[in-house]
């Protein structure tokens, strides 16, 4: 399994991996790092990812601007937000591109783990 | 008029500070503040919308180093300057996020600015302090607040 992070935030990316990597649903997963929403799609075009943990505000392209990106390039691939913002909006905003779960930051590894137990 | 409470950002701060960085916030001296010789680091994030303001999250660079070196599974000898200003952005990113997701109406956060330095005050233009709350990390000064823009 690919897994690919996306924050703008290099210590919220390793926090976010250490989290994963104590997780027995993606035990043995690769796990690859985006620094913004434009980066991110050309890593998905490059590296087909089964699944997308990203940030929702970023510079260059934010979290929502690379799910409809993704969305408008017909790529399918599993996708959920990490995020401080979480308004029942943009909870909505999220449902309603395709995202599969909204994780609202602080987490925990228990809160991203029931988060994937819904998605893959 | 905002509706966060004093309590509101003590426990946002704590619940961050807990589940990210394993480090226990207790409530400080409501007037508790550094001195001027003790270096300091500021994340701040901007909120526009139906509230305008800013949220800050300031620590004294050694903890910012502590704090850091949790983020980043080093020793706090070891980690970078870059490294600190993202973690102490990341923090208050979180902080305001927190903070965004309990006002009315619509917002946007800003992305995190941070500064470092001594004997220095965060000025938002036409904007002032509406909640500061202080906070106590093995013995060190967290400090966190709200700032309202008015009109």
């Amino acid at each position: 399994m690919k897994i690919l992070v996306v924050d703008d935030s290099k210590a919220m990316r390793a926090i976010v991996k250490r989290a994963l990597s104590t997780l027995d649903r993606v035990a043995g997963a690769q796990i690859l790092e985006a620094a913004d929403g434009r980066e991110a799609f050309g890593t998905v075009q490059s590296e087909r990812p089964d699944l997308i943990l990203s940030d929702w505000n970023m510079p260059e392209m934010n979290g929502i601007e690379l799910l409809q990106a993704l969305n408008d390039a017909g790529t399918s691939v599993t996708f959920g937000f990490v995020t401080s913002e979480s308004t029942p909006e943009m909870h909505e905003l999220a449902r309603a591109h395709g995202a599969k779960f909204l994780v609202s930051k602080p987490f925990t590894p228990e809160s991203i783990d029931q988060a994937l137990a819904k998605a893959i | 008029m905002h509706t966060v409470t004093s309590v509101d950002l003590q426990q946002i701060g704590t619940d961050i500070w807990a589940a990210i960085l394993g480090m226990v916030l207790q409530p400080a001296d409501a007037l508790a503040h550094h001195g001027e010789e003790v270096r300091v680091v500021t994340g701040c994030v901007q909120i526009t919308g139906d509230w305008s303001g800013a949220v800050t999250v300031q620590c004294s660079a050694h903890l910012a180093r502590v704090a850091t070196a949790v983020m980043f599974g080093s020793t706090p000898d070891d980690v970078t300057e870059d490294e600190v200003c993202d973690t102490v952005g990341e923090l208050a990113n979180m902080t305001g996020g927190n903070v965004k997701s309990l006002l009315p109406g619509s917002c946007q956060l800003s992305l995190p600015a941070v500064t470092t330095g001594r004997d220095y005050h965060v000025f938002i233009p036409g904007a002032e302090v509406v909640d500061r709350v202080t906070a106590d990390c093995n013995g060190e000064l967290v400090v966190m607040t709200m700032l309202e823009r008015r009109g």
